[in-house]
């Protein structure tokens, strides 16, 4: 099922519910055919900003475009965009059949196009034998792929989808992700994927848009925030994160010398314009472990608070009390067996896969 | 969900003791419609179809029956638009504008019929309107109309809003989302509620006895022949009445139920608070 796909423009969306502000100055490009997964807490207003895109909310300010054509105003069902809510809402009247023909016939295509339609929209979501079934004879990701295809029969342009995993259980949640990969390289059409699951947004995505408190925190590919985050926020939400206070004291182009504790270390610096206090984000899996002796006298020594095993890693909380923090540190299984909780340890890390951000927000 | 009780022979007694309190003296008068004698004692002299014949070659009651389904066919298919648009407008407004339409609405339930039968007695004497078939159906239509709402309110909130919301997502304009989702999962209660609109105004006696002039209704021609005589006839005519009502009370109980039952996956898929 190929699909005809356009951009979708957001040009600073505000919206606000009576003087509770959910969004504020939202200006986002989604690209034609890609997976974009809108990422936050919950409450940060990715689900206002996807019933914006869907129609079911005007937004206060700003403005939505679809292939440069302004689409605010116009209501959920004159826009070829479809979602798949975060609940299934099969139709429990209609068979599954019907219930993916919904929009076919809403739309009054001819008979045999419904058939050869809702047939491959069935192949597609792997349902094939279920056309005869009512709803509640499903289970809940046998309805979600309904309502995947329910949604991709239309061939919108862009696909909403509002976590429509997250009623679902671990396994069952990790099939639908292959899957879903698998029908957006087929079908070609943009998704736009909503969660707070930041493991999910990592998986699924081409991009990935951060959201915090009504505000579009980062932009980028699921690797370039990771490995860059735009702020501590999003240091400690994208992945997990050791997020350090330290005191800038030397920038030098591409490099800058912080300090914390009582040691000095050279580190990249690219979004530091300035000396003063600043941020120091370390991933757990760039830290490592070594035991400490007798003689190693450096502030970066801890102690082993906790250890639980995860399959191919280890992952820790070292205290270390010349710095005030407590680590999280993830250490790969095959470097041989865990130190002990409550054993002495040496703290470090490779500066290079480090980044330094400005101490102006939190 | 299955509950095992125990019960005590107690209870079971209280139980029947009830249930042929209730069903006796109805059984006893269907009984006695097919009694072949006029005396409404036993022995029972053996059956009979005489009263019925006598009952439909009256005039009196062969006008006053009509003139009842006249105006329950009328009243209960008002309740069935009005209601049916109140209960939806209901369900989707705010809810403090909710509390207080729907107290106003219900208001008539708590009122005794007495009541509504002298105040519109009143009222439409003060408009100098003439009692007539057309005030009787105002009055029905007034006691008829809060217990469809409350029937087809409670339906109408039992539906999930998130349906109608992922057919507007698909491309249904509000009318077709209204009668290709909402109207589908409803119409057995809606059905059933104005069942039961066309029975509570078809055997409607107090507020009937009041704003019907000289017009007649079945009930009202029960209640004035027995006057006259204790006539067996009597007895043929609550037989129809009765059977007329149980019917139409027994389709509204089964659709309502059938509805009930085949709605049961919107409860298991109610598990999740959705985030605005």
């Amino acid at each position: 099922m190929p699909t005809e796909s356009g951009g979708l423009q957001l040009e600073a969306v505000s919206h606000r519910y009576g003087r509770e502000l959910a969004l504020e100055g939202v200006s986002l490009d989604i690209h034609a055919g890609e997976l974009l997964t809108l990422l936050g807490p919950s409450g940060c207003g990715k689900t206002t900003l996807l019933r914006i895109i869907a129609g079911f909310i005007r937004p206060t300010e700003g403005r939505v475009l679809l292939e440069g054509q302004d689409i605010t105003g116009v209501p959920p069902h004159r826009r070829p965009v479809n979602t798949v809510f975060q609940r299934p809402t099969l139709f429990p009247h209609l068979d599954i059949f019907e219930n993916i023909a919904f929009g076919l016939r809403i739309a009054r295509l001819p008979k045999d196009e419904i058939k050869t339609r809702v047939t491959e929209a069935l192949v597609l979501v792997r349902l094939e034998n279920f056309a005869g079934r009512r709803s509640h004879e499903l289970s809940g990701g046998q309805m979600q792929r309904v309502s995947l295809a329910r949604a991709l029969v239309n061939r919108p342009r862009v696909l909403l989808l509002d976590e429509p995993m997250s009623a679902l259980d671990m396994k069952i949640r990790l099939e639908m992700e292959v899957e879903l990969r698998r029908v957006h390289r087929e079908t070609g059409a943009a998704f736009v994927y909503v969660t707070h699951d930041q493991r999910e947004g990592l998986a699924l995505s081409d991009r990935i848009v951060v959201l915090n408190e009504g505000r579009v925190e980062a932009i980028g590919t699921p690797a370039d925030v990771y490995a860059a985050p735009a702020s501590p926020f999003v240091a400690r939400f994208v992945g997990d994160a050791n997020v350090i206070p330290v005191e800038v004291i030397a920038l030098n182009g591409e490099s800058a010398t912080v300090k914390l504790g009582g040691v000095t270390m050279a580190t990249p610096a690219r979004q530091v314009p300035d000396r003063g206090p600043g941020w120091l984000v370390v991933r757990p899996e760039a830290v490592r472990l070594s035991a400490a002796t007798a003689t190693s006298e450096t502030p970066l020594a801890g102690t082993v608070r906790d250890l639980a095993f995860r399959g191919s890693s280890f992952s820790y909380r070292i205290e270390v009390p010349a710095l005030d923090e407590v680590f999280k540190v993830e250490q790969p299984a095959e470097l041989g067996p865990p130190h002990e909780l409550g054993s002495e340890v040496v703290v470090n890390w490779d500066a290079a896969s480090c980044s330094l951000l400005p101490r102006s927000q939190a | 969900m299955q509950e095992t009780t125990q019960r005590s022979p107690l209870t079971a007694a209280i139980t029947i003791v009830t249930l042929l309190f209730l069903v006796v003296p109805l059984a006893i008068v269907v009984l006695f419609s097919f009694n072949d004698t006029a005396s409404l004692s036993f022995p029972f002299s053996g059956p009979s179809l005489r009263w019925y014949r006598d009952v439909f070659s009256s005039f009196e009651f062969r006008e006053a029956t009509t003139n009842s389904f006249y105006i329950a066919l009328t009243v209960s298919a008002l309740a069935l638009l009005l209601g049916t648009l109140a209960a939806y407008g209901l369900s989707r407004s705010a809810s403090r504008r909710r509390g207080l339409l729907g107290l106003l609405f219900f208001l008539p339930i708590t009122l005794p019929g007495l009541f509504i039968g002298s105040a519109l007695l009143l009222f439409f004497s003060r408009l100098e309107v003439g009692l007539s078939l057309f005030t009787v159906g105002i009055g029905h239509f007034l006691f008829v109309f809060p217990y469809f709402l409350l029937i087809a309110g409670a339906a109408f909130s039992r539906l999930d809003p998130a349906l109608e919301e992922a057919a507007a997502d698909l491309g249904a304009s509000p009318w077709l989302v209204f009668r290709r989702v909402t109207l589908p999962q409803i119409w057995p209660i809606l059905v059933g509620a104005t069942s039961l609109a066309f029975a509570l105004s078809f055997d409607e006696f107090v507020i009937t006895f009041f704003v019907a002039g000289s017009d007649s209704t079945l009930p009202l021609f029960i209640w004035s022949s027995m006057r006259r005589t204790i006539d067996p006839s009597i007895n043929a005519i609550s037989t129809l009445l009765m059977a007329v009502t149980l019917v139409l009370f027994a389709l509204g109980f089964l659709l309502t139920l059938r509805n009930q039952r085949r709605s049961g996956y919107a409860d298991e898929a109610a598990f999740i608070g959705e985030e605005r």
